[in-house]
């Protein structure tokens, strides 16, 4: 009884440890070794849905060479910067990469190499309205951030890129939005009508 | 017996009734599971057009994240969109009250449902922050069908089942705001499934509250009926139901304090719900950082705990008034309100999520038995201006919505936390003027019924003047106050007044 009585307090206290481990990574400790580039020039507005961006990335090396051992594969993700998280609390920053809100559209995932790394990606038709850069994370075999990149400077203010979302409305939308309400307002006109004829019956008998 | 009946008489005596009622036909038991007409399908019709509208006007908060995107959406812009949405009804339910009184309440609600209608179907084919924010004001409209929910209750239910039937009613209208957090979500995920991209889906499920919308209001008008004894307009032109003058009904009900106090405490209890429809979600996802999809099942259970809490309000009014008549009504509704505002406070300052959530359903079972509770006192107020009343009552609720959530709830003076815990206070003291409410022929908290033996029949006919009276239009008025008798309760009937503020608990 005494045993179990610490055991299980002490594998709770082991399992939260580990957990603060590997759960908590925050971005301010990682270093941004890989050097990222995109194909938009700043301020260039691209059409969801039509639109494509390159993006190539490689590892800076002007770090010590072997620093990359651990990485294992690269995230490359599409990414909020301060001027579209203006009263936008759903895009916050967090330095806590668990409950950080500025990366929320993965671009694609590869394994890792150091260098000659590129894609092509189609802007694709969910990405809503706003400006935006591309990120890329390191992750290590545990899937873990361990360093990152990206196309804009540390205060996240210079070359910027924009997307234009799609609307989301279509013609037949349209038309059967404005034929169900026309509907209803014409039912309305009928009811009066025949609540007006109804009672003229009803008085006649 | 029979040779003395009138032509007109026999004509609406022989009617047969499903359920028993009394001299003005009104059903005096609340057969939940019947849908015999009229009674019980006025019932039945009433609260599910009423949850009809609860869904559209509910429908976008739950579908934000995705909306926000496509829209282009900032915090400021939601927050104002919620204002608008409960605002509109304001107006929206008193002139319902008026048109209760005027045309009925079955042609009234349909009407309501169907020039709200189109602005569920175009929320569909909006495309910016400002489109976004008409749409929920116009559907917002809707929600006065509150009012005609209550005024077909009042004219179908006699005083001793009214609070039930009001407050089932009402409650479970008031459930399509937590069922829409559930519904569409699902629709939407649907629509996704079947191919559609995110920014068209949830346009698509817009589609699904409109046509409930529009099918309800036809099953309002063709299946519904105004009053036990046939439609309003038929009524009207046999001579058997008088055709009010408006400005008299008007000046009636506004010149009537009861009706103003009744508004400012539920602008205290169904203006607090409705904001916390607005507002809990994003409170659980932000302060604990559940994911949306649990805030929004959160936020759903409160809304969802109307299935009971608000019927329960009615129906422990009729409870009590059965022993302490309409002094016992007006002790438990403070009673009530007041503990819901204590545990309001409490949700504020309560630190873990498992503690909010069942703080918050605690606290939710309170504020929405209130709401029951006040609709137990309404009926009573007037019977004359009985939409009027019930109108500003409710539109007291909305009133309440709107000056909560621009005091407390926008921008960033307030944490949520501290607005909260601050509503709880205002709740209290809102409660309070309930005091100051008495009626001569029963009493009222505090103070017996008048010694100068005023009965119903003198407080309900000095609603008409003696050229009217002598028109006979004050019939209705007359068998009204003989039914509202029992107000007078089994205990305090004719006893002297208590001289503190106790209930009157003696034999």
């Amino acid at each position: 009884m005494e045993f179990r009585g610490l055991f299980l307090p002490s594998l709770l206290l082991f399992s939260c440890l580990t957990a603060t481990c590997y759960g908590m990574v925050t971005f301010s400790s990682l270093h941004r070794t890989l050097v990222v580039t995109a194909s938009p020039t700043p301020g260039q507005v691209l059409k969801a849905g039509e639109d494509q961006i390159t993006v190539t990335w490689s590892f800076n090396q002007t770090f010590q060479a072997g620093t990359d051992s651990t990485y294992k594969t690269v995230e490359l993700k599409l990414c909020y910067p301060p001027i579209s998280q203006v009263d936008r609390a759903w895009r916050k920053t967090v330095d806590d990469l668990k409950k950080d809100k500025t990366c929320q559209f993965k671009i694609v995932a590869k394994p890792y190499s150091s260098s000659d790394n590129s894609c092509t990606w189609t802007v694709e038709r969910d990405i809503p309205s706003a400006t935006y850069f591309v990120r890329a994370y390191a992750y290590n075999s545990d899937n873990v951030e361990v360093a990152y990149g990206q196309t804009t400077d540390s205060q996240k203010a210079t070359n910027l890129f924009e997307v234009q979302a799609i609307t989301g409305r279509h013609v037949s939308l349209d038309i059967a939005s404005v034929c169900f309400s026309a509907f209803s307002i014409l039912s309305l006109f009928g009811f009066f009508f025949m609540e007006k004829r109804k009672t003229r019956a009803s008085q006649q008998k | 017996m029979e040779m003395e009946m009138s032509q007109a008489s026999i004509d609406s005596d022989q009617r047969k009734f499903a359920l028993p009622v009394d001299s003005e036909h009104k059903a005096t038991e609340f057969r939940l599971f019947s849908v015999a007409a009229p009674h019980m399908r006025a019932f039945h019709l009433s609260w599910i057009s009423f949850f009809a509208c609860f869904v559209s006007t509910f429908a976008a908060p739950p579908l934000l994240p995705i909306i926000r995107d496509n829209l282009n959406l900032t915090a400021t812009d939601i927050g104002n969109a919620g204002i608008a949405a409960v605002s509109g009804a304001v107006f929206a339910r008193i002139a319902m009250g008026t048109a209760c009184d005027l045309f009925g309440p079955r042609l009234a609600s349909a009407s309501l449902i169907l020039i709200t209608t189109p602005a569920v179907y175009c929320s569909a084919i909006i495309n910016s922050p400002v489109s976004f924010l008409l749409v929920r004001f116009f559907t917002g409209f809707s929600i006065a069908t509150f009012v005609s929910t209550q005024f077909w209750m009042s004219s179908m239910f006699s005083a001793n089942v009214v609070g039930t039937a009001n407050g089932v009613s009402g409650g479970w209208g008031n459930l399509g705001g937590g069922a829409t957090q559930l519904i569409m979500p699902l629709v939407f995920s649907l629509i996704r499934n079947i191919g559609a991209t995110k920014f068209t889906a949830w346009r698509i499920a817009f589609f699904i509250p409109a046509l409930f919308q529009t099918l309800s209001a036809y099953a309002v008008f063709f299946l519904g009926q105004d009053m036990p004894d046939g439609n309003f307009s038929r009524l009207q032109k046999s001579g058997d139901k008088h055709k009010d003058n408006f400005n008299k009904i008007f000046r009636n009900a506004i010149t009537n304090y009861r009706g103003w106090i009744l508004l400012l405490t539920y602008g205290y209890c169904f203006g607090v719900e409705l904001t916390v429809d607005n507002i809990i979600a994003q409170y659980f996802y932000d302060r604990f950082n559940v994911n949306l999809h649990t805030a929004g099942i959160i936020a759903a259970s409160f809304g969802l705990a109307n299935i009971f809490s608000r019927p329960g309000g009615g129906f422990l009014s009729d409870i009590v008034a059965k022993r302490f008549g309409m002094r016992g009504r007006l002790w438990t509704l403070w009673i009530v309100q007041t503990l819901g505002g204590l545990f309001c406070i409490l949700l504020g300052k309560v630190g873990s999520l498992s503690a909010s959530i069942s703080v918050m359903i605690v606290f939710s079972v309170f504020v929405q038995a209130a709401c029951g509770l006040t609709f137990g006192v309404v009926p009573f107020v007037s019977r004359r201006s009985l939409g009027i009343i019930s109108g500003m009552t409710g539109g007291g609720g909305n009133v309440g919505a709107v000056l909560t959530q621009v005091i407390f709830f926008r921008g960033s003076r307030y944490s949520t936390e501290t607005g909260i815990t601050l509503m709880g206070v205002m709740i209290i003291c809102c409660t309070l003027p309930l005091f100051f409410i008495y009626f001569p022929q029963w009493g009222g908290m505090f103070c017996g019924p008048s010694s100068e033996g005023t009965t119903e029949e003198n407080y309900y006919m000095s609603e008409w003047n003696s050229t009217e009276k002598d028109r006979g239009f004050h019939q209705a008025s007359l068998k009204f106050a003989d039914n509202s008798r029992s107000e007078r309760g089994k205990k305090v009937d004719s006893a002297p007044s208590p001289s503190n503020g106790i209930l009157p608990t003696y034999a």
